[in-house]
This record gives structure tokens, C-alpha cells and sequence, in this order.
């Protein structure tokens, strides 16, 4: 059998770019485009990976390059493994991290064990990131970088995984596309949750069934950290540690969500400098390397775009990971990744766990 | 490349490609012209009227049609019929029987109908894939307009019973309708047979080219036009598309002269297949074991996506289609297979193989010394449930 390509295609201008790429480098009869349908409802009407208008352009796009397209329904896989868990840690009051879920799961879950029993040795996905000898680094173009989603990837997955863009910056990118004639060359980028319409969370969470009756979408007081009751909340899962837009108070120096108490459906609020932590603890912890032997010194990033920032990492014996900053840090938020670098590597990182941050 | 999707569509015939070309270079002729020109591109309508009539023994060829394809047959039948009778009753006889299991063409229709005040009844079928006859005679009234059920399966291939469902429109005096798309060239199709007033047939099935097919309309059966003008005797308006139906008159005289043959070809290859398939653990055919088209099989494999399936075959040159052709690649069950009452999940991991002109002993044996490593992979892919 020919060793084959898989590109996974969204429909955007970074996987449309990749695709192109491999078919230059491998030949285009070694690359197989694939967009997954990753949502049941045929109608979406915003930009989700699998939506009619981005499957029609990912296969424009397949035309242009000169390779097959296929869609692989993954609608059920993607409510099991990414929206359930989603819906599921807003409703205990953490703020889930869904396309880290997508990448495990998913990306290099299902769709890599789809790949091989279609001949393809390989997925690629249109991400900013590199892969250099079974090392996950970040992106060439820094301000890209997506490394924060692909931290669960481990060794097998990696020696599986290609990111053709992430050596280029995003402007490159694009002018790849517009020399290539492909169609997504200008398209708008996708920077939502891509299965939330509007961006409106908590409407989305309110309509699954799970949430009937759930406290996390039900009034109750906003209280300052000495306890004093500031105003009222919409239910818990309308906010994130280290929100300050959308509180509805009025105080004179800015107020931000310190943390949300599920057990008694409060949420508290401080000062920016109240949301600092020292420490936290990472639960789910993946290792890109393998774990490593005892404590060690490590950058880690608490949200995408975060300033990686210094810290030692103990590994407990129960698989957690203890994380202490050199400096504290702005509001880590509980179910939000903590990655973990060296340099430009990426070492590994899990979900930041409730109780755990001091 | 292996080709084992007839039911999807059919190469065209090299002999009928070159009857074509001669209408599409100098006898460009409008076939309603006076001079002579166009009198030569009327008589060739006309000569493949004839042979398209001799294949499905219509009494005579003013009894054919033409239209675009399959789907505008079956919508001027159902929809010329319903509103016809409907017109011609003052509104009494507003009532449809068809089944559950009928192409898009007619399903989607009757939902439109439905909408417009027409009441739809569909009959469902059983384990089987066959409608039961008594069902449809039961529903049938002297409020019916029209009954339509397909002559064989698009995906199951399993035959349906046309003549006894015709026999009970005729007791009360509603028309009956069949899609013969998938059947003609297959098998023997006989419009005096079947008792039907109206049978829909399509040039692509059939080794004839796309965008070209007919409607038999009996002798005596009024219908209201869809597209209106004044070709196929106020039938069926716009300028006759000469080319492709002198191609569809060549690919039935073809279809008549090599019927036999082509059935008994189409059945040792299909049981070949079927023989072979079966094999695999977890294997199952859908539909009646006998009483199919000869030309298909409709498979599930038990612990994949018939999807995943097509795409792994297409991969290695190998075509074939799990249900009815879908762009979006949704892996919905079939509602064919739903109104079999096949488990959803099942109905999802299914494959449908047919063959048909130019499939060869050797294409069969390709497609099973291919599928069963494809199946393997892919269970061992699947998410466990």
C-alpha cells in the first residue's frame, strides 16, 4: 500500500495551506484531504469545522491542489469526547479548555486511528506548531503559536503528527494561499469556541438537556473576598477566574472574578491582585516525553497567549503535578490547561485542578 | 479502476457516444424547425421514441416522454398526476399512496404535497425490504389520486409489488405510478404487465448519458405539465435535448437486445460477490435473498462506518456507496434500511456493491481481495461503543 498523507481540512486558510504544502512535498497523489463533520445538525450557520460552507470550501480547495476530499462524520465521537465533558466541567463551576479535548481525542484520537486504516502513516492538521526529532516545539511565528492545545500528545502521536505551517508566520500563510489560487486565501479566522454560536456559553449550556435544574445557571450572590455580598450573578457558569467584563458592579477600583465556589454558588471577586496564584496543580497530566524523574525547572503557560513564565514542576506520586511559580501569576483558571515548556519545547501540561491554586 | 456502482450511475456506451455526436455537431437542428434540418432532428427524436417504448412494451411511442432525467419523470408523474385528478375530481380525490422506502424524488415531493393539502400515506415495508401489496390496496380510496411505488430498490435492489399495487389503484380509479430506474436494463420491465399509467425511467442507469430520460404516460391519462410549452404534445415544454435522447433510444434497443444476457452476467458476478463478502465475520445482506435486481447486494458489516468503508475502497480504486449518494458524507442510516427496521447502528456500516455493463469476473475479485483487509483496519479503528 502507498504510504499516504492525511490533512485534516476546516475549511480555513492555515489546514487549506497545509494541505498544499505536503502535496508539494510528498506528491499529490500521497495526500488525502479530510474534513471532519463534527456537529449532528446539518445548519450551523457560523463558521464550525464540518459546516456545509466550510466542507464546500475545504473541497474547493482539494480541487484547486489537485488532491481527494473526503468528510468523516465524527458527530458523535466529538459530543462524547469534547461537548459532553465541556458542558459537564462549566456545570461544576471550572472553564474547559474544548479543543484540547479535540486535539487528544479527536485530531490525533479517532481521526489518526482513521488514517492508518486508510493507508495514511500520517495527520496533519493546520496548526502553528513544529515536530523536530519526536520534540512538539512551538510555532516558528511565536504570536501563532497553538502549542498549548497539542500539549497532550505523546510520542506515538508525535512520530504520527505534521504541522506544515508552523514554520511560517501567519502572513506567509496567507500570501501562500493567494499565490496558489486557493479560496480560503482571505477567509476570516475562526477565534470561538467552534461549536458555541455567538459565543453565548451560557446559552449553549442552558439548552442541553444535562443542565436542567443544574446550579451552575442559577442566580445567586457575588461576595468580595472578606465576604461582604457585592451584587447578584447569573449562575456560575457565566464567568471565569480573572473575568472583568460583564459583572454588572459598580466599585471604584476594577473588580475580577477571584474564584467560583460551586458548593455554595458564589462568586467571589477582588482586585486584580487577589487573583494571583503561586502554586496550582495539574490533574490529566501528559507528558510529551515521558515523566520526568524528579522536580524541574520549566516555563508554563496557564492560558493560550500567556508569557510562559518560570516555575518548578514537582510530579506527585498520584500523577498530578505541582507547579510553583518563580513570580505569581494572574488568575489560572480551574479546568484551563498549565502547559509546561523548556525553551521552545513542549514538555507536557494537564487541566488545572479546583483547590490546588494558592 | 474498479467500478461496482451501477446503481449510481453507468459509464456510457462507446457505440452510444458515437450516435450522439452527430446531433451535437451538424444536426444541430431545433426538432420543431420547418426546413429540413431540423425535420432530420425530429425524426431521430422520433426513432429513439420508438426504440424507448419497445423496451418497457408501450402500446405506443406518443406514450413516451422525454424529460431531464429520472427525478423530472417521477415529479410530472406524481405531481402532474396529483394535481390532474385532483383539478378533474373538483378536489375529491386528494390523496396519495406511496411508500417509505421511494427515492427523494418522490419522498421529498410528497412531503411537498403534503404540505399543499394533499394527504400522503406511506406504506412501510418489511424485514424483507419488500412493501406489502395488501397494505397499499388497504390505504387505497375513492379519494386516491395517484399511488406511486418504485419497481426494484435503488439500494436494496429487492423488487416491489407493482402490478398488485396498480391493480388496486385501477379498482378505484386513482392512477398508479412506478419508478423503474433502477429495474430497466436489469430485468424484464412490461408497462401492460405491470397495469401501470405511468413509469419513470432514466438515461444514466442505463448506459446512456446524464441529463436525459422519460416518462411512459398511458394512452388516455391527463397530466398537468410542470414546465409548459408546446414539445412531447404539451407534455413536457423546452426544446427536445436531440443528442441525449437519441442516446437514450440507442441504450434501450441495446438494453432489449442484450437483456437476457446482461441479467444472467449481472447474477453470477452479483452471487460471486455475495458469496465472497459473506465471508467476512459479521457480514450481513440486506433485503429479500431471491427476489432482487440481479445486479445488487447491500451489505453491512457489523462495527464500522459504511462511510469510512467507501473511502478506504475509493483509496484503492475501488468505487462503491454506502446508501444513497450523499456529498455532506453524514452517516445517517438509510430510510430504507430504517424502514426495514435494520438497527441504526447497522444501517450506518452498510455497503452497497452493483454491477453492470463492463463489470468483469476480475473487477469482482478485486473488490474481495481488497475488502476484507479494509474491514479488519477499520474495525480495529472504530471507537469502541
Amino acid at each position: 500500500m502507498k504510504v499516504r498523507v492525511l490533512a485534516a481540512m476546516s475549511g480555513g486558510v492555515d489546514s487549506s495551506v497545509a494541505a498544499a504544502l505536503l502535496a508539494e512535498t510528498h506528491g499529490r497523489e500521497a495526500v488525502v484531504g479530510v474534513t471532519m463533520k463534527l456537529l449532528a445538525r446539518a445548519e450551523t450557520g457560523f463558521g464550525c469545522c464540518g459546516s456545509p460552507a466550510d466542507v464546500d470550501d475545504a473541497k474547493r480547495v482539494c480541487e484547486t491542489i489537485g488532491i481527494p476530499h473526503y468528510v468523516a462524520d465524527m458527530a458523535d465521537h466529538f459530543e462524547a469526547k469534547v461537548i459532553a465533558p465541556y458542558v459537564e466541567s462549566y456545570l461544576a463551576g471550572t472553564t474547559p479548555n474544548p479543543c484540547v479535548e479535540c486535539n487528544r481525542s479527536v485530531k490525533f484520537g479517532h481521526l489518526l486511528a482513521l488514517a492508518e486504516a486508510w493507508g495514511c502513516a500520517t495527520v496533519a492538521t493546520g496548526h502553528y506548531a513544529r515536530v523536530s526529532d519526536g520534540r512538539l516545539l512551538k510555532a516558528r511565528d511565536e504570536r501563532k503559536d497553538q502549542t498549548y492545545f497539542l500539549y497532550s500528545l505523546t510520542a506515538k502521536e508525535l512520530s504520527k503528527a505534521a504541522f506544515p505551517v508552523g514554520e511560517l508566520t501567519k502572513d506567509e500563510v496567507r500570501a501562500r494561499a493567494r499565490a496558489l489560487g486557493l479560496r480560503t486565501a482571505d477567509k476570516a479566522e475562526s477565534m470561538e469556541t467552534c461549536f458555541v454560536p455567538a459565543r453565548d456559553v451560557r446559552g449553549f449550556v442552558a439548552a442541553r438537556p444535562e443542565a436542567a435544574g443544574a446550579a451552575a445557571l442559577s442566580r445567586g450572590p457575588i461576595r468580595a473576598t472578606d465576604g461582604r455580598v457585592l451584587g447578584e450573578h447569573e449562575g456560575l457558569a457565566s464567568y471565569t477566574v480573572g473575568q472583568r467584563k460583564g459583572l454588572g458592579l459598580t466599585s471604584l477600583a476594577p473588580l475580577y472574578v477571584v474564584r467560583l465556589e460551586p458548593e455554595t454558588n458564589t462568586l467571589v471577586v477582588g482586585a486584580e491582585g487577589e487573583t494571583l496564584a503561586e502554586s496550582l496543580v495539574a490533574g490529566a497530566v501528559s507528558w510529551t516525553r515521558g515523566v520526568p524523574a524528579g522536580s524541574r525547572r520549566a516555563e508554563v503557560r496557564v492560558r493560550h497567549r500567556h508569557p510562559p513564565a518560570p516555575a518548578t514542576l514537582t510530579p506527585r506520586a498520584d500523577g498530578r503535578v505541582s507547579v510553583r511559580f518563580d513570580a505569581p501569576q494572574r488568575a489560572p483558571a480551574p479546568g484551563q490547561a498549565a502547559v509546561f515548556y523548556d525553551g521552545d519545547e513542549v514538555l507536557g501540561g494537564g487541566t488545572i485542578l479546583r483547590g490546588g491554586l494558592s | 479502476m474498479t467500478y461496482l456502482d451501477h446503481n449510481a450511475t453507468t459509464p456510457v456506451r462507446p457505440e452510444v457516444v458515437d450516435a450522439m455526436l452527430p446531433w451535437l455537431r451538424e444536426g444541430f437542428g431545433n426538432p420543431s424547425s420547418v426546413y429540413a434540418l431540423g425535420q432530420r432532428a425530429r425524426a431521430a427524436v422520433e426513432k429513439a421514441r420508438e426504440r424507448t417504448a419497445a423496451l418497457i412494451g408501450a402500446a405506443d411511442a406518443s406514450e413516451i416522454v422525454f424529460t431531464s432525467g429520472g427525478s423530472e419523470s417521477d415529479v410530472l408523474a406524481l405531481a402532474g398526476a396529483a394535481w390532474q385528478a385532483h383539478d378533474e375530481s373538483q378536489g375529491r380525490r386528494r390523496k396519495i399512496v406511496t411508500s417509505r422506502i421511494e427515492h427523494d424524488a418522490i419522498r421529498l415531493l410528497g412531503s411537498q404535497l403534503r404540505r399543499r393539502g394533499f394527504e400522503v400515506v406511506e406504506i412501510g415495508c418489511g424485514a424483507d425490504g419488500a412493501v406489502s401489496a395488501a397494505d397499499m390496496a388497504a390505504a387505497i380510496d375513492d379519494a386516491t389520486a395517484v399511488v406511486s411505488l418504485m419497481h426494484a430498490n435503488n439500494e436494496t435492489g429487492v423488487l416491489q409489488p407493482v402490478a398488485e399495487a396498480a391493480a388496486a389503484a385501477r379498482a378505484k380509479g386513482a392512477l398508479a405510478h412506478t419508478d423503474a430506474v433502477q429495474s430497466l436494463g436489469k430485468m424484464p420491465v412490461d408497462v401492460k404487465a405491470l397495469g401501470v399509467d405511468l413509469l419513470a425511467l432514466s438515461g444514466h442507469k442505463l448506459n446512456a448519458p446524464k441529463g436525459v430520460g422519460a416518462l411512459y404516460v398511458r394512452r388516455g391519462v391527463r397530466l398537468a405539465p410542470l414546465i409548459t410549452g408546446h414539445q412531447e404534445k404539451n407534455r413536457r415544454g423546452s426544446t427536445e435535448n436531440v443528442a441525449g435522447i437519441v442516446a437514450l433510444g440507442l441504450a434501450c434497443e441495446l438494453a432489449a437486445a442484450e437483456l437476457s444476457a446482461a441479467a444472467a452476467h449481472a447474477l453470477a458476478l452479483r452471487r460471486r460477490i455475495e458469496a465472497g463478502v459473506l465471508r467476512i465475520p459479521g457480514a450481513r445482506l440486506n433485503g429479500h435473498p431471491e427476489l432482487r435486481l440481479p445486479n445488487t447486494a447491500h451489505f453491512s458489516l457489523a462495527g464500522l462506518d459504511g462511510h469510512h468503508l467507501v473511502v478506504a475502497l475509493d483509496l484503492e480504486g475501488v468505487c462503491v456507496s454506502s446508501g444513497p449518494a450523499c456529498s455532506s458524507g453524514a452517516s445517517t442510516p438509510s430510510h430504507v434500511l430504517t424502514a426495514m427496521g435494520v438497527d441504526p447502528k447497522l444501517a450506518t456500516a452498510s455497503i452497497r456493491v452493483s454491477v453492470g455493463w463492463g463489470t468483469t469476473d476480475a473487477d469482482a475479485d478485486r473488490f474481495l481481495a481488497i475488502l476484507p483487509k479494509a474491514v479488519e483496519r477499520l474495525r480495529a479503528a472504530a471507537v469502541p461503543a
